[in-house]
């Protein structure tokens, strides 16, 4: 099992003002599945999200990344879970503004205390290969299209061979054509690497390339049967 | 340094920008450092030559070279004492004197005995006591007012002439003036003694001649100075409370420092709001940063180490800047004395401050929450 979600509800604020994130929340993912979570705004998605990456601490519920616990570990260990072990493709591709294509990559392999090497080097070249981004190794986010980070945001969720994907509404800054190419693309690293892919939307155009979708709504969950 | 060195590549402008402030505050710093160790030395400098470890002024409680009287007796006790390796009265009076060809002049002289231990080196010309009446020395300084040997001076007031024979080997000076060396009765006569001199056909009356300003004292160490204070009416003082009893010495100094301090605060509080300025633009990275897995210790290294580079290397820059101007000065009038204790203390400080600033600013990183990644408010 790669992500156990089990009895989880996140409540934020107290008494009148008390609103439910996720409400008694359970769910688990295998490794090379994808499961898409469908949803309008305000449901929960991004919630979801922060409590299986260590973001947010659940009001209730356990969390198992892996053979880890989450829920009940402290913030330095949650640090180096997500460090070693999860993946995040955010939305707008979140990369850092004066580092190349290839450094985004190698940038994670620094942050775990280890000079990067030629290995690594070829690694980081290698997984922006797989995601078409051969030619562009030297570039900054500002020379590249918007499709181009979101590409080179997949490329760094897979540097450290993650346990777990997060991914966070990877097509909602591109148009439907790129976005799908993107979503095909996730699917395909995330079955050629073996990693359980969690990914929030509210795109129902994406939903045929997910392996499994559950609707979110008011943060209860119902799993879609394909 | 993996973030920090390629933002100073990619925002080169702005940390030119911050790095030209940085070695403008270090090049006002060190200048002024070196400004103030040269007003220090144009105001102390007969003094810091002195082969002396303490001064003796006559008993008070505010010691000072204007306003002190040594009696005979005073001197002559000290010379009694067990610990004195070397004692020797010593005159001091400011006069206004003209040259011959009526040029202004503001001196101090000092009156030294024969072979005094405190006689200046020559850098040329003769020591009085030779042929020439009246003879005495003068600060090599003096040479820049027009005054050099074959001169005649002549103090207002006592109307006393002296016969310019030799110059010191460097410039001395007591509160900015250059100190004339004259023989000690010489002195005397100019201080204690009437306009003119004798009335023709008489002589001085001998008490003038047991009259000193201070006395000039090379003490062993654990001398009791306070008790012999007592037992002989005088006020001593060591090396560097002498210093102080010079007129503005202490303001002086009190002054520069102050400047300085405000400058240290001055680039603690720019290099503050620069580094805090783009702190706050870079939260939204810092959050992605901590999302992916970088601890709050990796992101303040980071960024601390991008700090201290931009420090060191304007500091650097500001320091070569003081360097060159020490060069164009070194041979004018300015009182400009660059020292590598000088140079290192400003640096040192320049850095805490700048560093101190940077890292009041660069803590908040550590505040950074790193759900922003989501596109969530902290």
């Amino acid at each position: 099992m790669s992500l156990k979600v089990e009895n989880v509800s996140l409540v934020f604020g107290d008494g009148n003002e008390q609103v439910k994130a996720l409400d008694n929340v359970s769910m688990d993912l295998q490794p090379g599945q994808l499961m898409a979570v469908l949803g309008p705004s305000g449901a929960g998605k991004s919630s979801l999200l922060a409590v299986c990456g260590g973001l947010l601490t659940p009001s209730n519920g356990k969390i198992s990344v892996g053979e880890m616990e989450i829920t009940s570990v402290s913030q330095s260990a949650l640090t180096r879970i997500r460090q070693q072990q999860i993946g995040f493709v955010f939305q707008q591709s979140n990369l850092l503004s004066s580092v190349t294509a290839i450094d985004q990559l190698l940038l994670l392999v620094h942050m775990r205390g280890k000079r990067p090497d030629q290995a690594d080097r070829e690694r980081a070249a290698k997984l922006l290969g797989e995601v078409g981004m051969e030619h562009r190794l030297n570039r900054r986010p500002n020379e590249l299209s918007g499709g181009e980070r979101q590409r080179v945001g997949i490329a760094r969720a897979f540097m450290m061979n993650p346990k777990l994907l997060l991914v966070d509404e990877p097509t909602s800054m591109l148009d439907h054509h790129r976005g799908k190419q993107i979503v095909e693309l996730l699917v395909r690293e995330c079955h050629e690497h073996n990693v359980a892919t969690l990914m929030v939307t509210h795109d129902h155009g994406i939903l045929d390339a997910a392996d499994r979708v559950v609707d979110i709504r008011d943060g209860k969950f119902s799993e879609r049967t394909q | 340094m993996f973030i920090a060195s390629r933002d100073l590549k990619f925002a080169k402008g702005r940390f030119l920008l911050m790095g030209s402030v940085v070695a403008l505050v270090a090049f006002l710093v060190i200048t002024l450092s070196g400004l103030s160790a040269g007003l220090v030395k144009a105001n102390i400098s007969a003094l810091m030559a002195l082969p002396a470890t303490h001064i003796a002024f006559e008993g008070t409680d505010h010691p000072g070279y204007r306003n002190t009287m040594i009696e005979r007796y005073m001197w002559e006790g000290w010379a009694e004492q067990d610990g004195v390796k070397a004692m020797e009265p010593l005159g001091h009076t400011v006069f206004n004197a003209r040259t011959e060809d009526d040029k202004p002049l503001e001196l101090a002289l000092w009156g030294l005995v024969d072979d005094s231990f405190i006689a200046p080196p020559l850098n040329r010309g003769d020591n009085y006591g030779g042929e020439v009446e009246n003879g005495v020395i003068i600060s090599r300084g003096m040479l820049e007012e027009g005054v050099d040997i074959g001169d005649l001076i002549l103090l207002d007031r006592v109307l006393t002439e002296l016969r310019v024979v030799g110059v010191t080997d460097e410039h001395r000076a007591i509160g900015h003036l250059p100190i004339v060396y004259a023989p000690l009765r010489k002195w005397q006569e100019a201080t204690y003694g009437p306009p003119g001199g004798a009335p023709p056909g008489e002589k001085l009356p001998d008490i003038i001649f047991d009259f000193v300003s201070i006395i000039v004292l090379q003490l062993e160490e654990g001398v009791d100075t306070a008790a012999l204070d007592d037992e002989l009416e005088t006020t001593t003082l060591d090396r560097l409370n002498f210093y102080s009893a010079s007129i503005g010495y202490e303001s002086e100094v009190q002054s520069v420092q102050m400047i300085q301090s405000l400058l240290f605060v001055i680039s603690a509080v720019v290099i503050g709001a620069f580094f805090s300025i783009w702190t706050i633009q870079r939260t939204k990275e810092i959050g992605l940063i901590k999302a992916l897995g970088a601890s709050n210790t990796y992101v303040l290294k980071d960024a601390l180490g991008q700090a201290l580079t931009v420090i060191v290397v304007g500091t650097l820059i500001g320091l070569l800047g003081t360097l060159w101007f020490n060069e164009q000065v070194k041979d004018t009038e300015l009182p400009f004395m660059l020292e590598s204790k000088t140079i290192i203390t400003s640096i040192v400080m320049l850095l805490v401050a700048g560093f101190f600033g940077a890292a009041m600013s660069i803590r908040r990183v550590s505040k950074v929450d790193p759900i922003i990644a989501l596109g969530r408010d902290q």
